[in-house]
């Protein structure tokens, strides 16, 4: 039964970590921007709400709305104001990397000194679990994630494959020119990848807020897990992205069947490491990917 | 050479500092968490230090006013280590307040080298008391509370098995050994040994794991905000036994936390309404923060009382107030009236203090089992 | 007032040994490596253990620092010779965090979070490096020839086909140049390097621990580097003097709450790496050296 619950705990994280790195991967996949500032993303949406339903008081549908339209600008203006402004001049990968992370130091900080550095939590009662069978707890919230999850990938797949700017999307990461000959442009294509890939944290950053709490650092440590998982799934796969995020978030609980905790994150980046040296695509990326 | 110029500066502002503060004060330091996860213990030891200060001062019981320099440990001991290098050199303060056993540890070899006293009055590592003689603790280290808190759980209230969660730091890992010894001892049994990362906050498997040890009681050794996750994730995930831990449930993360009523955890005895000293303390920090004290604003208030009595005994035999002579003077004379009661320090620098089991309750906490010398 | 500048000079020297070694495989190879603190962690440990268990001098600990970095640095080559850009980023990532993992657990040898306390000081020809002036000239010195070692390297042969590397791999490996052997001697050479600064380390505060060797280490390192400019002798140097003077000054301007301070030295060189890569890639120092314009990323 120990092995069932660590099962089911470990797809409640899993999820939260296959939305994050969906977004993050949806955004690198569209416009090759290794955008590491996407756990700010992450930790706004999460401040955010917890703020305005825990202190404020506001009901959690208005709380969610305000989260994602948080979340969403802040994509939004890093892709306007540091993104583009980047690769008007060069662009390499490491300039951007590192703009990218100046700003998730920023953002740590900034809601670190706004919001306090102790851990602040939503309580609701839907993070107190229901024994479902003899020893398995679940709680409703965990049923939830993994629900909103499914639904929002299966969503987020209808929209690349169905709408047009779905399409150029996936088009732009291909060849950008081509987009412009269709009549769209570049720059708009990239915003929507932004937007929807920001958009797409904030029920793992509300999920987060509500069960285990939350840390100015807690993007940050999501964004790690994340970019492990886009990286084991294959960059440039969304459905690697969701399945790199469900195995590392089952790797990270089922470990603790027979290791100590403190080796239960080690085993996520020895994983991690593993697959670049031997399979740098992943599981679903195209191989050429490596060089 | 505009770097240069800004250096000088630099240095000519804090020499005319200085300077200035060394006439009209007597410096202590402090070497608290101010920022990082753990500033809430920072900014309690250093109210209850302060309001110390404002009382030593009111009563004008020394021939200088006292006033506290507060440095930033971050409750690490790595920058534990650079604010106490400050204090020392920079400051040059002969008396300085620590916290957190790994930060002492950690600092207490500057000290030792500069002679400079470090008083610790809420970390609990029974390693403390092992620091030299120029370190001191004003806190019943947490061997002493184990050996209250055991007999108590498996003897009084027949908890005979015990699972244990433990953060991995030296304060955690200090609990665990004294629990495994005295556990057994008292007649009960630990069924569970779970340690946790010190920055770790899902503990849904944890708590899978507690409840297939099927435990009588589960004992936390956490700290901060970590200790409070973990009983609230305890609680939503199914786990429905006793909870214990030893004295920093008290801190007000835990005891507000609807999930930890019922809990049991240890504290030195304070009685805050024995009359004089103790009275005058829950009264004052009752009108400044509109909160009941508790054994931490005991701990870091004595403290700084220990340092005006010896200040006050070597200005009266014409002795500058240096490590060294306070050391020799808490030698010759260690015993002081003090929030608590009389306290006496023993020849390792610790001291020795009844300890009392408090359940929390909602509000400050009730005593279920008065004041026990630890055997 | 002394004794503070010369700590913190001491400080400054350490990190600049930190920065420079680097700059050595992120500036002018193009390997961009988030695990330096790793290399600076078992150098110290190492370090701490033979002069604590063997009671090794100075010299002879820091040679098994050395030794032992240099053997572990092989563990980042072998990523850096099969993958670039944003992959490479991720494997040093996943070392770095092993590393933290082993630091902490490993408590028979690293103190864990604890640490390990009363290291004996330096010891050099016979003479213990208590003062810290005499220390001070130590890590002075010790990064004077590491500096010197540095721009020999860059500026042989051996450097040119570095940067050849960075600029074009692929060109290079037609011009017959051994892009392995390069590639991996570089990695070897910064970790064995920063391993001394380890050493300093360890031997100066009498204490460490595992704190001093996290991923926001490697980042701090990063950032001097990308500050005071890549590809670059004196930027590493300018880079960790002011990212080490900010919390000092910050801490002397009044009106700025104790408790924030932290948060605001990171807030302003968060700022500054945002910045620069906008205005000035090449950092404050760098002159047009930089990086290679490879529009995209990997693929």
């Amino acid at each position: 039964m120990l092995l069932l619950q660590l099962l089911i705990n470990g797809l409640q994280l899993g999820a939260i970590y296959a939305l994050t790195a969906v977004g993050f991967s949806l955004i690198f996949g569209a416009t090759k921007i290794f955008h590491v500032a996407h756990g700010a993303a992450f930790t706004i949406a999460a401040y955010l709400f917890w703020w305005t339903n825990a202190v404020l008081g506001l009901s959690w549908l208005l709380a969610a709305a305000l989260a994602v339209a948080a979340a969403v600008a802040f994509g939004l203006c890093m892709e306007r104001c540091v993104y583009r402004p980047i690769q008007r001049h060069e662009g390499a990968f490491f300039t951007v990397f590192i703009a990218a992370f100046g700003v998730q130091i920023i953002v740590q900080n900034l809601i670190g000194t706004v919001f306090g550095r102790g851990f602040v939590s939503v309580t609701t009662p839907l993070s107190h679990s229901i024994q479902v069978l003899p020893g398995l707890f679940v709680a409703p919230v965990a049923a939830l994630a993994i629900v909103v999850a499914v639904i929002g990938f299966s969503a987020l797949t209808n929209y690349l494959s169905r709408t047009h700017t779905g399409m150029a999307m996936r088009a732009l990461s291909e060849n950008p020119d081509l987009i412009r000959v269709f009549g769209l442009d570049p720059g708009r294509v990239a915003q929507y990848a932004f937007a929807i890939g920001s958009a797409i944290v904030v029920p793992g950053a509300i999920f987060t807020a509500m069960t285990a709490g939350l840390n100015p650092a807690v993007g940050a440590h999501v964004m790690l897990i994340s970019l492990a998982a886009t990286i084991v799934g294959g960059i440039g796969s969304l459905r690697g992205a969701a399945y790199g995020g469900l195995l590392l978030g089952l790797a990270e609980n089922l470990a603790l069947w027979r290791l100590d905790p403190q080796w239960s994150e080690a085993v996520t980046f020895v994983v991690l490491f593993l697959f670049i040296i031997f399979r740098p695509a992943g599981f679903f990326g195209r191989p050429h990917a490596a060089k | 050479m505009r770097r240069l110029r800004f250096l000088a500066l630099l240095a000519a502002i804090q020499w005319g500092a200085a300077a200035a503060s060394a006439q009209d004060s007597i410096k202590i330091g402090a070497d608290l968490p101010m920022s990082g996860p753990n500033a809430e213990y920072g900014e309690l030891f250093g109210a209850a230090a302060n309001l110390a200060v404002e009382h030593a001062n009111a009563d004008k019981m020394l021939s200088k006013k006292l006033s506290i320099q507060f440095e930033d440990s971050q409750a690490t001991p790595q920058q534990g280590v650079v604010a106490m290098n400050k204090l020392v050199n920079v400051e040059k303060v002969p008396f300085v307040l620590s916290a957190f056993t790994g930060v002492s540890k950690a600092i207490a070899p500057v000290g030792d080298r500069a002679k400079v006293v470090s008083v610790n009055g809420g970390g609990i590592g029974p390693d403390l008391a092992e620091l030299g003689e120029y370190f001191w603790n004003v806190i019943p280290l947490v061997n002493l509370e184990i050996r209250v808190m055991a007999p108590y759980l498996v003897q009084e209230r027949g908890f005979k098995k015990i699972a244990l969660i433990y953060v991995d730091d030296p304060a955690g890992e200090a609990i665990q050994k004294e629990l495994k010894e005295n556990v057994p001892k008292a007649g009960g049994q630990m069924v569970a040994e779970l340690q946790v990362p010190r920055n770790a906050q899902q503990f849904t498997s944890i708590a899978a794991k507690v409840r297939e040890a099927s435990p009588d009681l589960v004992f936390i050794a956490s700290f901060g905000a970590q200790q409070a996750q973990i009983v609230k994730q305890l609680r939503d995930n199914g786990v429905t036994q006793q909870l214990a831990s030893y004295s920093a449930f008290s801190s007000p993360t835990v005891t507000q936390l609807p999930e930890a009523k019922g809990a049991l955890f240890p504290t030195q005895s304070v009685n805050w309404q024995a009359a004089g000293m103790s009275e005058r303390v829950a009264k004052d920090w009752k009108a400044k923060t509109g909160k009941e004290p508790n054994a931490y604003v005991a701990n870091y208030y004595n403290a700084v009382m220990v340092f005006v009595h010896l200040a006050q005994a070597l200005e009266k035999s014409g002795q500058p107030i240096t490590g060294e002579n306070l050391l020799k003077e808490r030698k010759a004379n260690g015993s002081f009236d003090l929030v608590g009661g009389k306290m006496e320090f023993l020849p390792n620098g610790s001291v020795s203090m009844p300890i009392q089991i408090n359940e929390i309750d909602g509000g400050a906490g009730k005593m279920v089992k008065g004041g026990t010398m630890a055997k | 007032m002394w004794a503070y500048i010369i700590n913190l000079a001491v400080l400054i020297s350490i990190n600049a040994i930190l920065a420079i070694t680097l700059n050595f495989i992120l500036g002018y190879a193009g390997i961009f490596s988030i695990a330096h603190a790793l290399f600076f962690g078992v150098g110290a440990y190492t370090a701490t253990f033979f002069a604590m268990k063997f009671a090794a001098g100075f010299l002879s600990a820091t040679a098994a620092g050395m030794a032992l970095a240099a053997l572990i640095s092989l563990a980042l080559a072998l990523p850096a010779l099969r993958v670039r850009g944003e992959y490479f980023v991720a494997a040093s990532l996943g070392l770095q965090m092993l590393a933290v993992t082993v630091f902490t657990e490993w408590k028979s040898v690293t103190g864990g979070i604890g640490g390990l306390t009363n290291i004996p000081p330096a010891r050099l020809f016979g003479f213990a490096v208590t003062q810290p002036e005499h220390f001070l000239l130590l890590s002075l010195a010790c990064l004077a020839l590491i500096i010197l070692v540095i721009r020999a390297l860059v500026r042989s042969s051996f450097g040119r086909s570095l940067k050849a590397i960075r600029d074009d791999e692929t060109a290079a490996w037609a011009y017959g140049k051994n892009v392995a052997v390069i590639k991996t001697t570089a990695v070897v050479v910064s970790s064995a390097l920063a391993a001394v600064a380890g050493s300093l380390y360890a031997f100066y505060l009498s204490f460490i621990n595992v704190e001093s060797f996290v991923l926001d280490t490697s980042i701090q390192v990063m950032a001097m580097v990308i500050i005071g400019g890549t590809a670059t002798l004196l930027g590493p140097v300018i880079g960790s003097v002011l990212i080490l003077l900010l919390p000092a000054g910050l801490s002397y301007l009044p009106y700025l709450p104790v408790t924030e301070i932290g948060s605001i030295q990171q807030i302003i060189y968060g700022g500054a790496m945002v910045l620069l890569m906008i205005y000035r890639p090449g950092g404050l120092w760098g002159f047009q050296d930089t990086p290679p314009s490879r529009k995209g990323g990997a693929t």
